[in-house]
């Protein structure tokens, strides 16, 4: 009963902790209603849409990324508190944990954040770690708020605050210690719902020790308290509504569990027809009334309950119950038929069950649950639980236990990392064949490049250039005028040597005589300028061969960067290591994904197993008693008919 | 009379509740097994993340260079004058990603949230980016509206934002392309 509760009080936070998860978030406003914050890092929006979407996946990603890559700029530490917020909702609770300890150190107050989103980030670990079991970490998690800071800024989780706290008292202690649980009771408001549900454990804690008195006047007094809290318009609060009917359940086992029959019967009779509770209180009615003697009303709470589709294993004693009821009231045929038609329904019932376990697998199971979507796929909770619904009834009860619901979860989130891991793996194998055809395409421009660069005749190139560069040097060593005469020179030069020949041929008169001085004037002139412009044939031809020496360089340079390029194939290389290194890293967690998903499949099948095994145990003994109150009621029918045929005759 | 039924029936609601009861009590005799699977999960979890954010990483690399690389985001200021429905993407004059957003998506934009629209490759130089964006204006009429930004991709990684903004001064919205550094 206190889990049905703890349940309640479960289905209440979620919606909580998804708005306040939003705050912590956007806490840089920090205000109930806070306007988004233009942001200053562009992976920041990105996690943020990611964040918004309930996409936890992918934005820890982003945030991985963004770790590696310089951070996030300007936003302070308000991505670490955002990526503390989902990896809570991704189900890391535990990393989650320890981020939170980093973030916000060990007593919860060394960090520059506010002492409202401190309160906050303990608060939610805490309260994920109190829903998971592990009590010594909600309660160490939980004692690091800081109550009067959260009493002023979120006075309803200060409730719940001191509510988790009490029932930790009373958890973790192998005594429960009253003070402790009474000092946090005291400090809760008394009309807060966390009061009534406090109350509400404290009495199924006297229930549990034996003290059924004390339980009785604990319901009936929490059951007065929310009527008078609820007034006229107790519709106006569904929640505590729904408390009331459980408590008021409650209250009427006990009296039925001590034979007080009259009080469980009108405690019964003032539940709602409609309620959630509403066929366990019919059931409970009916033993009731035919505690008291009231037969009509106990059938007809049994053709009610009859009527309706049986869901729940414990609604399968309603047609052996009917029958034994009318057996009860003397009308022993129609006890016959009723006790007949159970006996089928329960060896219908036991044959599905057989047939169920025998073909159980996981893609059965499966079939069996029905998962709530959206357009995003499978819809969670804030939790990372999905949001499912049994489709027969064989799973109803197991559906609803936290383990069943944790290895389900699990098993979809492992689900998911596989169909993820399965998609880089082919994404991988792209990037492979990428890289390799990249390769095929630069080894073809290697080819084309040397073949241009062996047409350039670099080595004829550089002999000429040696060649040109001794000759100057040697020129330069013998001062040798007419070697560094310009062309015009050199012309000039050829032209007075054809002459000298001309004149050479010509007879030894007195024009050849004054042609001949004329030519010697020239050859004197010529020679003349020829050493006369040494100085500036000289320096030209030194420029131009410094001109070459660096075109050369430069001409060397270039090819020696072609062949560094060509022979080194760096960005390449590491490209393909990292590629190979991450596909050895996806093979090696592939593998341990295989294993973790065969035990979460083992865990779940077996838990499924043994929850259908039980229950054909019970239609078994259903079926039984139905069949032996068959031939008892055939007997005692046949003997009847026997002494009224004895009688006629 | 009353006695039998009401044994009986206790009888059967007492078994069916120890039997209903039998997982919950295994349930916390597992509760270490339970945690030690639950922590492996989580182990599995994060190494799948940091996975995922190498395997991110070398993709961007492989496809989209830091040289070459040109992102283009989106984002909503409140929305209150205009619920977005899409917007379209034009890199040159060449349409290079259209969008039409969920309601989930709409409002994670409106809570500050960017989404990355387009990432891309382009060469150094002058480029022109225009975006047309669709959707409810006031007065719940269509509204569209397009923008443009003539821009010079460096040798760096490029990153344009198409803001959508509430004006306040005549209650409209304005699209707005932003270049970030």
């Amino acid at each position: 009963m206190a889990l049905k509760a703890g349940i309640l009080a479960r289905k209440r936070s979620t919606w909580i902790a998804v708005s306040c998860l939003w705050l912590m978030a956007s806490a840089p406003g920090w205000a109930n209603e806070p306007a988004p914050e233009r942001v200053q890092d562009l992976r920041y929006g990105w996690v943020l849409y990611n964040y918004h979407q309930g996409q936890a996946f992918d934005a820890l990603t982003q945030l991985s990324v963004a770790s590696v890559q310089g951070g996030i700029q300007g936003h302070g530490a308000h991505p670490a508190l955002v990526e503390g917020g989902l990896l809570l909702s991704y189900g890391m609770t535990r990393e989650a944990g320890e981020l939170f300890t980093r973030l916000l150190g060990d007593d919860g107050k060394g960090s520059a954040l506010s002492p409202e989103v401190r309160n906050q980030a303990w608060f939610y670990l805490g309260k994920v770690l109190y829903l998971e079991g592990d009590y010594q970490l909600a309660e160490a998690n939980l004692n690091r708020v800081d109550g009067a800071t959260l009493e002023t800024s979120e006075p309803e989780l200060y409730q719940e605050w001191l509510y988790l706290q009490a029932r930790l008292a009373g958890q973790l202690a192998s005594q429960p210690d009253p003070d402790a649980i009474g000092q946090f009771r005291d400090q809760l408001d008394p009309n807060a719902i966390w009061a009534h549900y406090l109350t509400y454990n404290a009495a199924m804690a006297e229930l549990a020790d034996g003290n059924g008195e004390a339980a009785i006047a604990t319901l009936a007094e929490l059951i007065r308290q929310m009527e008078a809290e609820a007034g006229d318009s107790p519709a106006d609060n569904a929640e505590q509504q729904a408390l009331v009917e459980k408590s008021r359940l409650s209250l009427a086992r006990i009296y039925l569990a001590n034979g007080r029959f009259d009080q469980a019967f009108r405690t019964l009779e003032l539940l709602s027809a409609e309620g959630p509770f509403s066929d366990r209180a019919l059931f409970e009615y009916a033993v009731a009334a035919a505690g008291q003697g009231e037969m009509d009303r106990a059938l007809n709470a049994i053709n009610v309950l009859s009527s309706r589709q049986l869901f729940s294993p414990w609604l399968q004693q309603v047609p052996y119950a009917r029958g034994y009821l009318l057996e009860q009231m003397n009308r022993p045929a129609e006890a016959l038929a009723a006790f007949q038609e159970a006996a089928d329904r329960y060896a219908r019932l036991e044959a599905e069950l057989v047939t169920a376990r025998t073909a159980l697998n996981e893609d059965s199971l499966m079939a069996r649950l029905e998962f709530q979507q959206d357009g995003d796929g499978k819809m969670t909770d804030a939790y990372g639980r999905l949001k499912v619904i049994p489709s027969d009834f064989g799973l109803s009860e197991i559906l609803a236990t936290e383990s069943f619901q944790q290895a389900l979860s699990e098993l979809h989130d492992l689900y998911r990392m596989q169909a993820f891991l399965d998609d880089w793996q082919q994404q991988l194998a792209s990037f492979e064949l990428m890289l390799e055809t990249r390769q095929l395409q630069r080894t073809a421009r290697i080819k084309a490049t040397r073949q241009a660069l062996a047409e350039q005749e670099a080595d004829q190139w550089a002999a000429e250039h040696q060649e040109y560069r001794q000759q100057i040097t040697e020129a330069l060593a013998r001062e040798d005028y007419q070697f560094f005469m310009t062309a015009e020179q050199k012309e000039l030069k050829t032209r007075l040597e054809r002459v000298a020949e001309s004149l050479a041929a010509l007879p030894d008169d007195e024009r050849t005589q004054r042609q001949r001085a004329q030519y010697r004037r020239m050859q004197a002139h010529f020679d003349w300028m020829i050493v006369d412009d040494y100085g500036v044939n000289r320096w030209a031809a030194q420029r131009q061969l410094r001109e070459l020496d660096t075109a050369m360089a430069e001409f060397r340079s270039q090819r020696q960067t072609i062949e560094t390029l060509m022979a080194d194939d760096k960005q390449h290389q590491r490209l393909s290591d990292r590629l190979a290194a991450r596909e050895t890293e996806l093979t090696s967690l592939r593998q341990e994904l295989e294993l973790a998903l065969s035990e979460a499949r083992g865990r779940l099948m077996a838990g499924v197993d043994q929850a259908l095994l039980e229950q054909r145990k019970q239609m078994r003994s259903y079926r039984v008693a139905s069949r032996h109150a068959q031939a008892r009621l055939a007997d005692r029918l046949y003997q009847l008919q026997s002494r009224q045929g004895a009688g006629d005759e | 009379m009353v006695k039998p039924l009401k044994s009986l029936i206790f009888a059967l609601a007492t078994g069916c509740a120890v039997l209903i009861s039998g997982p919950a009590l295994a349930q916390s005799g597992d509760n270490a097994d339970d945690k030690s699977v639950a922590q492996s999960v989580e182990s599995l979890k994060k190494q799948v993340i940091r996975l995922n954010r190498d395997l991110f990483i070398l993709e961007e690399d492989l496809l989209f260079p830091a040289s070459t690389q040109f992102a283009v985001f989106v984002s909503v200021d409140t929305g209150q004058f205009l619920k977005l429905d899409a917007v379209k993407l034009k890199v040159d004059g060449e349409v290079v990603a259209s969008y039409l957003y969920t309601e989930r998506q709409v409002q994670a934009l409106e809570r500050g949230g960017m989404q990355r629209l387009y990432v891309g490759n382009l060469k150094t130089g002058n480029h022109e980016v225009t975006a047309f964006v669709e959707g409810i204006g006031p007065d719940n009429r269509a509204y569209k509206q397009a923008a443009t930004l003539d821009f010079e991709k460096g040798t760096g990684t490029a990153a344009l934002e198409i803001r959508v903004q509430d004006r306040s001064s005549d209650y409209q919205p304005t699209v707005s392309i932003v270049a970030w550094d």
